[in-house]
């Protein structure tokens, strides 16, 4: 008797607990996957809340809706629970339904520990949420965490430097577990070059996390003991350097960057051969630019912190760096173009959301090269110029990624398809409120508008009005996907089991919905 | 699938604890390491 069929009597059906206790207790990779999507898509709602009201005071110069303090609250609360209560845990979610199911394995490599994985989100969610409670509100100081500020705030930042460890602590074990899991458990006969794209971007950003994750748990227990303990890492008063904060902090923070969007280049690349009728164009090379990405992003940081002066010779090493970084993103561009080069492409959901990412997370690229240059990112630092950049990869880049998956593997999870009018109109309704918001920021940036400011100067009053009604447009069009999601999963069309005319690989070979035990008997990929 | 394939299987299956276990060690070495340069 195999391994496989070992893990299988281990947490299999024997007795299956029901109600709460099954989402408490579950082991099984799919059930995980569903949660840490649910999470997701809560926290979504949630962070695009705040981003609402931020837009809703941006909406005239002057003070409108709330005191300033509550303003950069807000500011940093959306940061910070989009990047780890939204964006990652999405991506986590479809590593848990895809991976196996991809690699032919029956589940996780461990599966307690995947549990535990998930579990400590909401722990973490609510330390951050309730903090809004506390004397002295939640954490105020930027998503960036940077001392002095950070050192200086009431009990609200210890809270959030613990729901930052435990995020951390989440990540850690559930990339190890996926790099088990890949590593250990593939079907006999697939080799790691015949392995799916978006298993090889996990597997990379797996890495990726293993190595920044610790790094930023070091940077914020430094804080932790000057804010508790009378130490001075940080504080200049004592000796310390905040400069340093910056620098350990932006070690992790650009691979952070990479461990948000290459999960994204690998559902996109999924989808447009699927679409295109065709095999992915250059599949070494997508391999070989993931990993160099990822490589390359651990010598970059200080771009972010052009501003607080360093030598002309580190200023250009991280210019160049950086510039660098823009070859083997451009490789992966260049295939996916290729990819639908005479191919017989049609435009569901799925493909469009892709098409839309190589479009727009192309545009958020070049601005991140102009905002690589050091003379130009002195000039631009901290304005709405940052803040367009970042929103055109973020967006238009991550998020845009993970609709384009849910459309694409929704029918394999639920057994239905889902409804094409509502996915077009969403679609839509998204791409064009996106741009509203989004692309105004960049003139505001250039003309010298500061971020995270909650008044601005008079002339800034259009564009800034422009991008209020946007960001209402593109939230309120997420209500049409949540509807959406719920009448897939409650009914409709049956999914066939291949369900994409186009779709290849092990996932599209088990039946539409996917059993609850896959793989029990492993596959042989020949 | 055949009895080598099973054997293949298993031994990479006894070998993730291995994985894990340097992965982790990589994690909290990773850890400490940032503590001590803040130290220096």
């Amino acid at each position: 008797m195999s391994d496989a069929a070992h893990a299988h009597d281990d947490h299999g059906h024997h007795a299956h607990p029901t109600g709460i206790m099954r989402w408490l207790t579950t082991t099984n990779h799919k059930d995980i996957g569903s949660l840490y999507l649910w999470f997701s898509l809560i926290m979504l709602f949630t962070a695009g809340s705040m981003a609402l009201l931020i837009r809703s005071e941006l909406f005239e110069p002057g003070m409108q809706l709330m005191h300033p303090d509550f303003f950069n609250q807000l500011t940093t609360m959306h940061g910070l629970i989009m990047i780890f209560g939204v964006i990652m845990p999405a991506f986590t979610g479809f590593a848990n339904w895809q991976v196996p199911l991809m690699i032919g394995a029956p589940d996780m490599a461990f599966p307690r520990m995947n549990n535990w994985s998930f579990w400590l989100l909401p722990v973490a969610g609510i330390m951050l949420l309730g903090s809004f409670w506390l004397p002295g509100g939640a954490v105020a100081g930027g998503w960036t965490m940077y001392p002095p500020l950070f050192i200086q705030g009431g009990v609200s930042y210890d809270l959030t430097i613990l729901a930052v460890h435990i995020m951390g602590l989440s990540s850690i074990m559930g990339s190890i577990n996926i790099i088990t899991t890949i590593l250990n458990m593939r079907a006999p006969g697939l080799t790691l070059m015949k392995m799916p794209m978006f298993v090889w971007t996990w597997l990379i950003t797996a890495y990726l996390l293993i190595a920044t994750m610790p790094v930023l748990a070091g940077a914020v227990t430094m804080l932790l003991t000057d804010r508790n303990f009378g130490t001075h890492f940080f504080n200049a008063a004592g000796g310390g350097d905040p400069v340093m904060f910056q620098h350990i902090f932006w070690f992790f923070g650009h691979p952070e960057v990479y461990i948000l969007i290459l999960p994204a280049f690998g559902i996109v690349s999924q989808i447009i051969p699927t679409f295109s009728r065709k095999p992915l164009f250059g599949y070494a090379s997508m391999v070989y630019a993931t990993a160099s990405i990822a490589i390359l992003s651990f010598t970059v940081w200080a771009h972010h912190m052009f501003a607080v002066g360093m030598p002309v010779a580190a200023q250009l090493f991280f210019m160049f760096s950086t510039m660098l970084i823009a070859v083997p993103t451009g490789v992966k561009v260049f295939n996916w173009v290729a990819t639908m080069w005479k191919g017989s492409l049609t435009f569901e959901t799925p493909m469009l959301f892709a098409i839309a990412f190589v479009c727009l997370f192309t545009i958020g690229g070049f601005s991140g090269l102009v905002l690589a240059m050091a003379p130009v990112d002195i000039q631009l630092q901290d304005t709405y110029y940052v803040v367009a950049h970042f929103h055109y990869v973020l967006v238009s880049g991550a998020l845009f990624s993970i609709f384009a998956g849910i459309y694409y593997w929704l029918p394999k999870w639920t057994g239905h398809m889902y409804n094409e009018t509502l996915g077009k109109t969403h679609f839509w309704l998204s791409v064009i409120g996106m741009n509203i918001v989004f692309f105004p920021m960049h003139f505001l940036g250039l003309a010298g508008m500061p971020r995270r400011i909650p008044d601005y100067a008079l002339q800034f009053t259009e564009f800034n009005q422009i991008a209020t009604v946007g960001a209402f447009i593109f939230g309120f069009s997420q209500l049409i996907f949540l509807v959406l999601v719920l009448k897939t999963i409650k009914g409709g069309a049956k999914a066939s089991d291949q369900v994409w005319e186009g779709a290849q690989g092990l996932e599209w070979t088990v039946p539409s919905p996917a059993p609850y035990h896959t793989f029990e008997t492993a596959p042989v990929v020949k | 699938m055949s009895g080598d394939s099973i054997g293949m299987a298993d031994n990479k299956q006894n070998g993730k604890y291995l994985t894990a276990g340097i992965l982790a060690a990589i994690a909290i070495g990773l850890f400490l390491f940032t503590l001590y340069n803040g130290l220096k």
